[in-house]
């Protein structure tokens, strides 16, 4: 044993760049992969926790505020709920604070404890007075309010003065960013802060144990049916709220897992390049071994464990370097849980993932190295190596005929000559641009979304009215101003669909809105009254496809409507529907638009117009400019993807790199007899750099379908689990000349990392090479 | 044709010391190695002539091959100069010696050296396709002259020692170089094999190709030299002008014994 460490050791220093190379590929796929699987694992578990130690509410109620509290306490005993909090009074309202408005709903409680729903308070305390408030944690830090400061109350007449004493975390709301949110205060605050149509009583169930979709839908079937119809307002599982928690650390492993498996498969292709490439050049090597004793299972020792050795070490650095890099996004859930962070991993889940990544490398070494142990010890010593790879010649003829210098055309020719390496590196190669194609255009895709969302590029404003502000007023206000090119007005009414438990939430247009961006996927957008456009999870849910009529319900009023088209929604998760405010307006007449997306004249100053609006009615108008921002789970995505791409690009990078090397010391003899014969050291760089670029060139052409299909499917999944397709020019985000120009900058890079060697082959002392023959 | 008729037309062709010009001058070279190659040149000047044919002869480590390196420019000396057809190696950079050697020397070597993965026809043609220039008429024309044009799209591995020296024999002169240079080129090859290339080295020498060539077999050198120069432990020990075979056999016979006394 100790002779083949010994061996091993000696070849080891002999061979450090390929050593470093086999460190880093492994490194990089090692932490990688850790971190995509301490994600997983981890995820769940704080929420669980969170959940358990709130005593999170399995199923929440809103109810309409003319329902009696008494009935609405009653349905906990009908539904088999376990334990209740509420009803708790609560309503909308619409605030002030510095130059910016915000909407919450006041939900009215005399303490944050009881048996559902228990708040944390994570800074000040619980309100003691009528003018006292507490947010949650969430929307403070997304809207830098901190307690102390006083908000002013615009969606009633007095406009009262709230004072913020505390923050909390709810467990059973999503964060701010992806989530409408709650705020507490003492129940006889609300009266005065109430109108009629923002009321409300919400009530929290609780069940034995953690109830399925199914049975929690069951549960709300039949407490609708213990009250006197029209009671349920709206509707909210603690499964909705998970997966809004869980959605980017979800979608983030999903990219993860993806990717370290390219990393690892990549990784793997360079392992076995690198140790058929030393036992190729090592047949005179090993004959000496078997010559001096070392039996055929020992020679297959010594040339796994160089590979072994180095991606060891890539393991001890990288398993742990994966679980510090999952932690910043796992302390990111925990703080949105309210949970103290401490570090979360799980060593027995680190040392599987050793154990798996040394095993994966030792399988990718030993299957090549077998190749050395088979070998008869007196074939090996008098070939010295194996036979030339007589691979790429037509490569090569082909280039002859294109007329190309003679460098590049046996460049060509090397670069396939050994066609099993040619491909481990092309896969290498695929890797790497694959996933920088997608890494390029999943954030475009993204973009475009964020843009149909927020309207980027439609409207520049957003004026949102409070109730006491009528809607004549404020068309009147913004048609009035010169900057003004268009205004679509939105309301909103929840509607029952058939199939679908929760009222879905709609939008309902006045105007032209033929050019606010959203987007579709298929079908048309509405042109009459009675036409509505859904999102896929809507779709889905209740059984609809395009070209369906339906009849919802709206105020207890049927209403009819047929499904023209699918666009792209993520909110309530795509559940949603898109029509006329005509439409809404037969069935219930009082319904109103209360914001107003304005298209201004090119060139407009977007500030001075937000301003000069927002002055007409400080306290009842909400002006501001269109957040068109990425959201911050979006931002995330796309950095990890960004270090993914570069960490795959890398590991292609170093494959070519692996590659060139093995060929030009391989053929240090041919390039020694061509220096000899007159090749100048220019030559032999352009030579190795035309190895490297066909290489890249085609590793490149074909990784670009396969990054363009990865593109397609990650968009697929990101967009289903926010309860969407894709829509197709999300798809479409590349440009023409960038589908040249990727595969270009991959041979760009190719060629730069094949310096190195072409180097080394150009500064090739001839009359060494050749005399050690 | 026989090696004697081939000595014979080279004592009549070959032209003797007038009307020659120099071609490869060396100066006070030494060479000296540090990474225990052995066959340093210690203090060696020599002067060939355009249209010789020299024989370098020594025994193996006594710097004859370091000798035709430095004359191809693919090591440089310690101290000293090489100049070939005027042009001072020493000044000449890596890219300035490779173009030299393109355009100037021609290089048989002992274990032929062909790349493995190019047809015959390919490995005559390199040098030519290194200078940017298309040589394929005169390729074919060479390995017709060299007996060897069915061979053409053979791989190296699929020749004969005799074949194979002989492509490279053709790659060494499809540049047309003013000085071959021929290092053991019959060490790698059966004695008949060895007659037949070194019986084609003595043609194209007739046929006004200056030659180096490097060998430690006397008897080859005899037959096919016109200068045999004997190189021993890095030092020019002899440097005999044969004027008849029977005085290049006892020349010859007196530098190996003096090597044996050594």
């Amino acid at each position: 044993m100790r002779a083949i460490f010994i061996k091993t050791l000696a070849d080891l220093r002999r061979r450090r760049l390929q050593a470093m190379v086999i460190f880093l590929t492994v490194l990089l796929a090692m932490a990688a992969g850790t971190t995509a699987v301490t994600l997983m694992s981890q995820t769940r578990d704080p929420y669980q926790v969170a959940f358990e130690k709130q005593r999170g509410a399995h199923l929440q109620v809103a109810f309409r505020p003319n329902t009696d509290p008494q009935l609405i306490q009653g349905t906990a005993a009908t539904i088999g709920a376990s334990a209740y909090g509420g009803p708790y009074p609560a309503t909308n309202i619409q605030f002030r604070f510095g130059d910016r408005k915000f909407y919450l709903d006041a939900v009215g409680r005399d303490n944050p404890g009881g048996a559902v729903e228990v708040l944390n308070i994570t800074s000040g305390r619980w309100p003691v007075a009528n003018d006292e408030i507490v947010l949650t944690r969430s929307f403070s830090e997304l809207n830098k309010i901190s307690i102390g400061d006083r908000l002013k109350v615009t969606s009633v007449a007095q406009t009262p003065t709230l004072t913020v004493v505390g923050e909390v975390v709810d467990i059973d709301e999503g964060s701010a960013d992806l989530s409408s949110q709650r705020a507490w205060m003492l129940p006889a605050a609300l009266p005065a802060l109430s109108t009629p149509d923002s009321s409300f009583y919400l009530m929290d169930y609780r069940f034995p144990s953690d109830p399925t979709g199914p049975q929690l839908q069951t549960s709300l079937d039949l407490l609708k049916t213990s009250l006197p119809p029209g009671s349920v307002a709206g509707s909210l599982t603690y499964l909705l709220i998970r997966s809004i928690f869980n959605i980017t650390n979800q979608i983030l492993t999903g990219v993860l897992v993806a990717f370290s498996v390219f990393a690892l498969a990549a990784t793997v292709a360079i392992v076995a390049t690198l140790v058929t490439g030393i036992v190729i050049s090592a047949y005179r090597e090993i004959g000496i071994m078997r010559a001096i004793g070392f039996t055929p299972y020992q020679v297959v020792e010594v040339f796994a464990l160089q590979i072994v050795m180095p991606a060891l070490a890539a393991c001890l650095v990288g398993v742990p370097a994966g679980t510090l890099a999952s932690q910043p996004l796992l302390a990111n859930s925990s703080h949105a849980l309210g949970l103290a962070y401490t570090p979360t991993f799980s060593i027995g889940l680190d040392l599987l993932l050793f154990a798996g990544g040394i095993l994966v490398v030792a399988v990718a070494a030993t299957v090549p190295a077998l190749r050395a142990g088979l070998l008869k010890p007196i074939v090996a010593i008098t070939k010295a190596s194996a036979p030339r790879g007589g691979g790429g010649r037509l490569l090569r003829l082909a280039a002859a005929r294109l007329r190309l210098p003679r460098p590049v055309v046996l460049g060509i020719g090397d670069a396939f000559a050994r066609p099993l390496r040619a491909i481990l590196t092309l896969v290498t190669v695929l890797l790497g641009v694959a996933t920088v194609v997608v890494a390029v255009g999943l954030p475009r895709s993204f973009e475009l979304i964020n843009n149909s969302e927020t309207g980027a590029g439609s409207y520049q404003v957003v004026v949102t009215r409070t109730s006491a502000y009528p809607d004549s007023e404020v068309m009147r206000v913004l048609n009035s101003q010169p900057e003004t090119a268009r205004v679509v007005a939105v309301g909103g009414q929840n509607v029952l669909v058939p199939g679908v438990g929760d009222p879905v939430n709609t939008r309902l247009f006045r105007g032209d809105t033929s050019r606010l961006g959203y987007l579709m996927i298929a079908g048309r957008w509405y042109s009459a009254p009675g036409e509505v456009v859904a999102p896929a999870a809507l779709m889905h849910d209740a059984h609809l496809k395009i070209g369906d009529s339906f009849t919802g319900t709206a105020n207890g009023q049927p209403l009819q409507l047929r499904l023209v088209g699918e666009t792209y929604d993520i909110n309530n998760l795509g559940h949603s529907l898109f029509m006329d405010i005509a439409t809404m307006a037969s069935v219930t007449p009082a319904v109103v638009p209360f914001l107003y997306d304005v298209t201004l004249a090119p060139g407009s100053d977007v500030s001075a117009y937000v301003r000069r609006v927002a002055a007409v009615e400080p306290d009842l108008l909400d002006v501001r400019a269109s957040d068109t921002s990425i959201i911050a789970p979006v931002k995330i995505i796309d950095l990890v993807l960004l270090i993914l791409a570069g960490v795959l690009a890398l590991i292609g990078v170093g494959g070519v790199f692996n590659t060139l090397l093995l060929n030009t010391r391989e053929r240090i003899h041919d390039t020694a007899t061509l220096k000899a014969l007159g090749m100048s050291p220019r030559q032999v760089i352009v030579m190795v750099g035309a190895s490297a670029g066909l290489l890249a060139l085609v590793g490149g052409l074909v990784a670009m379908p396969v990054g363009l299909s990865l593109h397609h499917v990650l968009n697929d999944v990101i967009s289903n689990s926010a309860g969407n397709e894709t829509p197709p020019v999300a798809y479409a985000v590349f440009n023409g000349y960038e589908l040249v120009l990727i595969p270009l900058l991959g041979v760009g890079v190719a060629i730069a990392a094949a310096l190195i060697p072409g180097r080394w082959a150009a500064r090739t002392n001839v009359v060494e090479v050749l005399h050690a023959e | 044709m026989d090696g004697r008729t081939f000595f014979r037309a080279f004592r009549g062709g070959g032209g003797g010391k007038n009307g020659m010009s120099e071609l490869v001058r060396l100066t006070e070279v030494t060479k000296v190695y540090q990474g225990g190659i052995t066959g340093a040149l210690n203090g060696v000047s020599l002067i060939v002539e355009k249209g010789e044919f020299t024989a370098i002869m020594g025994p193996s480590g006594s710097g004859k091959s370091t000798l035709l390196n430095l004359v191809a420019g693919l090591d440089r000396p310690t101290s000293g100069s090489v100049a070939v057809g005027g042009t001072d190696l020493g000044k000449l950079g890596e890219s300035g010696l490779a173009r030299f050697r393109r355009d100037n020397i021609g290089f048989v070597f002992q274990f032929f050296y062909l790349l493995p993965n190019l047809t015959s026809l390919e490995n005559v043609l390199i040098p030519a396709q290194l200078k940017g220039s298309d040589a394929t008429a005169r390729a074919r024309e060479l390995l017709g002259q060299l007996g060897i044009q069915d061979i053409a799209d053979r791989f190296p591995a699929r020749l004969s020692g005799g074949q194979q020296q002989r492509v490279a024999i053709a790659r060494a002169l499809i540049n047309s170089p003013t000085l071959l240079l021929a290092d053991e080129p019959t060490g790698a090859l059966d004695t008949h094999t060895g007659d037949q290339v070194m019986e084609l080295l003595g043609q194209l020498n007739r046929d006004g190709q200056t030659i180096l060539l490097v060998t430690h077999d006397a008897k080859l050198a005899t037959r096919h030299a016109a200068r045999v120069i004997s190189v021993m432990d890095g030092k020019i020990v002899d440097d005999a002008r044969l004027e008849s075979p029977e005085r290049a056999a006892s020349e010859v016979i007196r530098v190996r014994s003096e090597e044996a006394s050594r």
